[in-house]
């Protein structure tokens, strides 16, 4: 019953260049009526703060795709990283804390990456090292953080403020807001280590034919092990973000789960060949980051932007249904 | 590599006595969590708190996984049970308040719950999209619905006249709640372990394509299992709010991390590491029993929540390191 | 012969209840290609996988040049010069040719990967080995197999190796793309190489090789050369023993028709079906990969619906839309891939034989052990399964068991039309004669049986009738007696037919 999210078939290079023009196309239109209805939504001014806005659930939906990428695209026993948000939430919380008990930049900001790469690691060595199916592994460590959040917060807002946190949330360069580099800058890293370096090479080898990755001699656990640091990591870099956002950390950030994962499932529609790539994971980023901001302009409720983010997921799995016909 | 959530236990290298060595590693840990308890938290051994135990924890935590034990031996999980849950309980408070009384409430209740199992079946069985898929989009679609709903999360207070009690109603000196768990487990236990359907599921969870070279309706018996799911998770959404009088938006997510992982200590309390429901139950009891006895130590509500999650991911961590002993 | 390149020397290899490599042994000359030839199960696939770094083995050495080597990765076995062409092309599919060709030993440009040298070089050492050009972003899966299998080879030569492996390198090729790779095959071994060659296709091998190895049950048993030895002689020592012992026939008169098969076709795989199997026969099926033998079994199966024609099982019209409706209407199914598609691992030997036929076990509403454990005990006995008992699971059982436990799972419903998918593969001479027996008894009883083989022997030691199909339809159709093998893959490659043809270049199979 459990079946791969996306065809492990190979689509004729027509189908996948229909669809992926189909989504451009469609997005292309979403601006287009934005920028009709809504004031102000085609400015400069505007668009960049759409970059700013999404760079919190863009480096998440970044650290999502690595793990992705090395793990194969099948649901239930290919990469997921489920417990990014919960990740997001402690970082941020550890930041705020150690900020707030007067411990200084270099030591809050190692503290929080190394959070991220705690959990990262942990994770890890749950799937490389238990062998426990990424769903469930990510799922436990998931709750396990969020737990350890709560501890942390007592479920409450933790304000905090610091040089870093406001020159992220209004610094600018070139007239771009701070946040906005940020997510390019994630973004440009890694797309540079997916697609220019042999890391990333070996890694795609290994997420979509680990058997010839491994007759390959390349190690699959070390490079999926490593995706999963990468993957804490971008989550400890997302909570800088937001808690320049929101002026510390805050509660709730488990709700994210859903928009990220949407997004980078979506994001391998918009990808040059129909598989898991951050470049697509940034133009999916950007789309709902449209959305969340033209909704906004046009005065909707923000619910109405998750319920269209459901549909959104219901479509790329629909459209998964390029079915795997088993044997 | 089975591609199934609930692979059972591959016989091994140890043989029967290592497995059964293994088997007792977590009815020992709880014996040993009990006897703690026992000896160190003030009031953990008193009637009062037991019963507290049974009917404020127990009872919905049960119901829930003893839904979700259908879904994880089917191969699938169902991340959703909270939806059901909860548009049930919206449902139950919605038409009470509209004065429709119990006999209309309560079939509504179950009804608008299952509806969120039916959506799952539609997506898994009918367009075969992943359960991890399907029940992550319901649950994204159901949280929305609901803060569109109720306002931003607002939660739906249960009138004063139609409160019914129901939950502290007794039958037989045994609290209904309690009963209807036992009840449910009845059911749904029997079918799974020793009913036709239970046999399909198992099969279905352990080699899905071994079941569809064997002619089983592949597609009904995941739906049945996800409206089974569904069904479980709705009973519960009446109990709740009968007991705390109010819909609150989104509740039932809180089940869902707990119910997944007393399925799992259920599994590594069979013989084959299989899913069944009697283990289930013991699992739910476990996870219970280790936050209320924290509690009474005076470890605060939030680590609590550390020491459960810590145990589940301990849980899954050994029954799947079990499994790679078991097979050499 | 000089010291060789290449020796395994008494490699011994268990796979739990199944000893797969018996001692088995091999020398390999440079600059020579040498044959290694067996039946189903005799170990030849293991021995490579050995030699691969993919398994361990449990007794005997590597020699390179005369020296011993432990056990290796497949890193080690690359560093140690010896390459792979193996029956899976192991490309991912999404993968550029480019990227296909060097992920692994990558070309960079300082930390990065250059990607533009990769393409460019690929391009050139595919048009200067094969003279294949391709577009510059073609994508592996875009590619045909012949096309992926020359990227495959490339890659191997990346490495520079000294010793060359194929492991069944013609099967998905047809004729034109098997002569050019038998020409890649000479020029490499001109240029050196050591080659090992792993065909069922005889003719192939007799026309390359220089010398041949014949594995038998996990042994190498002869080491000839094909110009002095016949392939009568080689396929002597390849199987080894009279025909009539291991197919124990009985004579059972036909009965009345049971599966009728007009005009079936399905788009892309076959047309114009006409088959009829009557009750108390064993028909048999043949044909190369891409003759639509394999998709017509399945169709009956309901695993891939016909597009037109009309299918009649006792008279009845059979509707195919799943496997669910082939089963409820009493066609049953022993699967080619037996540990994924035919038992399930996990459950008990009892759990599985009762799976098809649920419904004759349920009692009040629930299933009843009592009667679960009858019938299991008594398809054990009869069909001699060896298994600690019905609770066992199915894991632990041999081959040959865990094929009698699917087998038996039919019994149980008591099918009427049984469809075998290569039903002897991978299991031990002594459980194919059991297998066989079971067949016989399946007819005896008045079912009627439809074997798909590529093990021709096989086929014409069971079968009342053999069809062949080739493109999609059936080529000729066989009585018993009639049949031989040669005639029989004759028609199955189209020699045959053909008239201004080539005569194709292979023209005796054994199965793998």
């Amino acid at each position: 019953m459990p079946m791969p999210l996306l065809s492990d078939a190979f689509h004729p290079r027509f189908a996948q260049w229909l669809l992926r023009r189909g989504a451009l196309l469609a997005f292309a239109a979403i601006l287009l009526a934005f920028a009709l209805s809504a004031p102000n939504f085609l400015t400069p001014s505007n668009l960049v703060n759409v970059l700013a806005q999404s760079a919190i659930l863009g480096s998440l939906a970044f650290g999502l795709t690595t793990v992705i990428i090395g793990g194969g695209s099948n649901v239930v026993s290919g990469g997921l990283d489920l417990s990014l948000a919960a990740n997001l939430g402690l970082s941020a919380a550890v930041y705020a804390s150690l900020n707030n008990a007067g411990f200084g930049d270099v030591v809050s900001i190692a503290a929080t990456l190394g959070t991220g790469l705690a959990i990262g690691t942990l994770n890890a060595l749950v799937v490389v090292g238990f062998r426990l199916p990424p769903l469930l592994a990510t799922l436990a460590t998931m709750n396990l953080v969020a737990g350890l959040e709560l501890v942390l917060t007592e479920n409450t807002v933790l304000p905090s403020t610091s040089p870093l946190l406001e020159g992220l949330a209004f610094g600018s360069w070139l007239g771009v807001p701070a946040l906005a580099w940020v997510l390019l800058a994630v973004g440009g890293v890694l797309i540079v280590l997916m697609q220019y370096t042999p890391f990333g090479l070996r890694l795609y080898a290994i997420g979509e034919y680990p058997e010839a990755a491994n007759a390959a001699g390349l190690s699959v656990r070390g490079y999926v092990f490593a995706s999963y640091l990468i993957s804490g990591l971008c989550g400890s870099l997302a909570a800088f973000c937001s808690a320049a956002w929101f002026s510390g950390s805050t509660t709730g950030s488990g709700e994210m789960l859903l928009s990220v994962v949407a997004i980078a499932f979506l994001g391998v529609i918009f990808s040059q060949r129909l598989q898991p790539s951050i470049g697509g994971t940034l133009l999916a980023t950007m789309l709902v980051g449209v959305l969340i901001n033209g909704f906004q302009l046009l005065n909707i409720s923000s619910f109405w932007v998750d319920g269209v983010q459901g549909v959104l997921i219901l479509l790329v799995v629909a459209l998964s249904g390029l079915r795997n016909k088993e044997a | 590599m089975s591609d199934s959530l609930s692979a059972p236990q591959p016989a091994g290298l140890t043989g029967l006595s290592g497995r059964a060595l293994l088997r007792l590693v977590m009815p020992t840990l709880f014996a040993a969590v009990l006897l703690f308890f026992a000896l160190k938290a003030p009031g953990f051994l008193t009637v009062g708190n037991l019963s507290s135990l049974l009917l404020n924890n127990f009872v919905l935590l049960a119901i829930v996984a003893i839904g979700m034990t259908y879904a994880i031996a089917a191969g699938g999980i169902d991340l959703s049970v909270g939806t059901a849950l909860d548009f049930s309980a919206l449902t139950f408070v919605l038409l009470l308040n509209a004065g429709f009384g119990l006999y209309v409430a309560i079939p509504g209740g179950l009804l608008a719950g299952s509806l969120a199992g039916l959506f799952n079946a539609g997506l898994i069985a009918g367009l075969r999209i992943s359960p991890f898929l399907a029940t992550l989009g319901t649950l994204f679609i159901g949280s929305n619905v609901q803060k569109l709903l109720s306002d931003g999360g607002q939660p739906i207070y249960l009138e004063a006249q139609v409160r019914s009690g129901l939950a502290s109603e007794r039958l037989l000196g045994v609290p209904l709640p309690l009963l209807l768990v036992a009840l449910l487990a009845l059911v749904y236990g029997v079918v799974l372990a020793r009913g036709r359907l239970g046999r399909e599921i198992i099969v279905l969870g352990s080699q899905p394509l071994v079941a569809r070279y064997s002619g089983l309706a592949q597609r009904r018996i995941a739906a049945l299992v996800f409206i089974a799911s569904a069904f479980a998770s709705a009973l519960a959404g009446i109990l709740l709010p009968a007991t705390v009088n109010a819909y609150a938006p989104m509740s039932g997510n809180a089940f869902l991390m707990n119910a997944i992982g007393a399925v799992f200590i259920g599994a590594t309390l069979s013989l084959h590491n299989r899913v069944n429901v009697p283990g289930t139950l013991l699992g739910v009891l476990f996870l219970n029993v280790t936050a209320n006895g924290l509690l009474l130590i005076g470890w605060n509500f939030f680590w609590q929540q550390v020491a459960t999650g810590v145990l589940i991911l301990s849980v899954l961590l050994f029954s799947f390191a079990s499994r790679r002993l078991g097979a050499g | 012969m000089s010291t060789p390149v290449l020796e395994l020397r008494g490699i011994v290899k268990t796979f739990g209840a199944t000893r797969a490599l018996d001692g088995a042994s091999l020398r390999v000359a440079a600059g020579s290609v040498h044959g290694l030839v067996g039946e189903n199960g005799a170990g030849k696939s293991t021995l490579i996988k050995v030699l691969a770094g993919i398994h361990r083995p449990d007794a005997g050495s590597l020699l390179l040049d005369g020296q011993p080597h432990g056990h290796f990765s497949p890193r080690q076995v690359e560093r140690l010069g010896i390459g792979f062409i193996h029956q899976e092309r192991l490309l991912p599919a999404r993968f550029t040719v480019g990227e296909a060709l060097f992920f692994g030993h990558e070309r960079r440009f300082g930390p990065l990967l250059d990607r533009r040298s990769q393409q460019r070089e690929a391009a050139r050492l595919l048009d200067d080995y094969f003279g294949l050009r391709l577009p510059a972003n073609a994508l592996i899966g875009e590619l045909s197999s012949a096309e992926q299998q020359m990227v495959q080879i490339v890659r191997a030569l990346l490495i520079k190796p000294r010793v060359l492996v194929f492991d069944e390198p013609s099967v998905a090729l047809v004729q034109r793309e098997v002569e050019r790779l038998l020409r890649i095959v000479q020029r490499l071994r001109d240029d050196g190489l050591a080659i090992v060659y792993i065909s069922h296709y005889l003719q192939e091998i007799e026309a390359l090789c220089d010398r041949v190895t014949v594995l038998r049950n996990g042994r190498d048993v002869a080491e000839v050369s094909p110009r002095n030895t016949s392939l009568e002689q080689i396929t002597r020592l390849m199987v080894n023993r009279e025909v009539g012992e291991l197919y124990p026939k009985v004579a059972v008169p036909a009965g009345a028709l049971l599966l009728d098969v007009r005009g079936l076709g399905r788009a892309r795989a076959y047309q114009g079906i006409d088959l009829q199997v009557r009750r108390g026969e064993i028909v048999g099926l043949t044909g190369l990969v891409g003759s639509g033998a394999k998709e017509l079994l399945r169709s009956l199966f309901g695993l891939a619906p016909p597009d037109s024609g009309e299918v009649r099982l006792d008279g009845q019209p059979l509707s195919l839309r799943s496997p669910r409706e082939a089963v409820a209407q009493g066609v049953a199914l022993m699967p080619e891939e037996r540990r994924r598609q035919g038992v399930a691992l996990d459950l008990s030997v009892q759990e599985n034989t009762t799976l098809a036929a649920l419904s004759r076990f349920v009692r009040l509403g629930l299933l009843s052990p009592a009667r679960e454990r009858h019938t299991t005990l008594e398809l054990i006995e009869r069909l001699r399964i060896k298994a600690p008992g019905a609770h066992a699971k199915v894991r632990q059982l041999s081959g040959g068991n865990q094929q009698k436990v699917a087998l038996a799972k039919w019994f149980a419903r008591c099918s009427s039309l049984y469809l075998l998918d290569e039903p002897s593969v991978g299991i031990d001479v002594g459980a194919k004669v059991e297998i066989y027996r079971l067949i016989g008894e399946l007819v005896k009883e008045g079912a009627g049986v439809l074997i798909l083989s590529s093990d021709l022997p096989e086929l014409i030691g069971l079968c009342d009738r053999i069809h062949v199909m080739h493109r999609g339809a059936i080529a000729a159709r066989f009585a018993a007696g009639e049949a031989n093998s040669d005639r029989l893959l004759a028609v199955a490659t189209g020699a045959q037919r053909a008239q201004n043809e080539e005569r194709p270049f292979y023209a005796y199979a054994i199965a793998i």
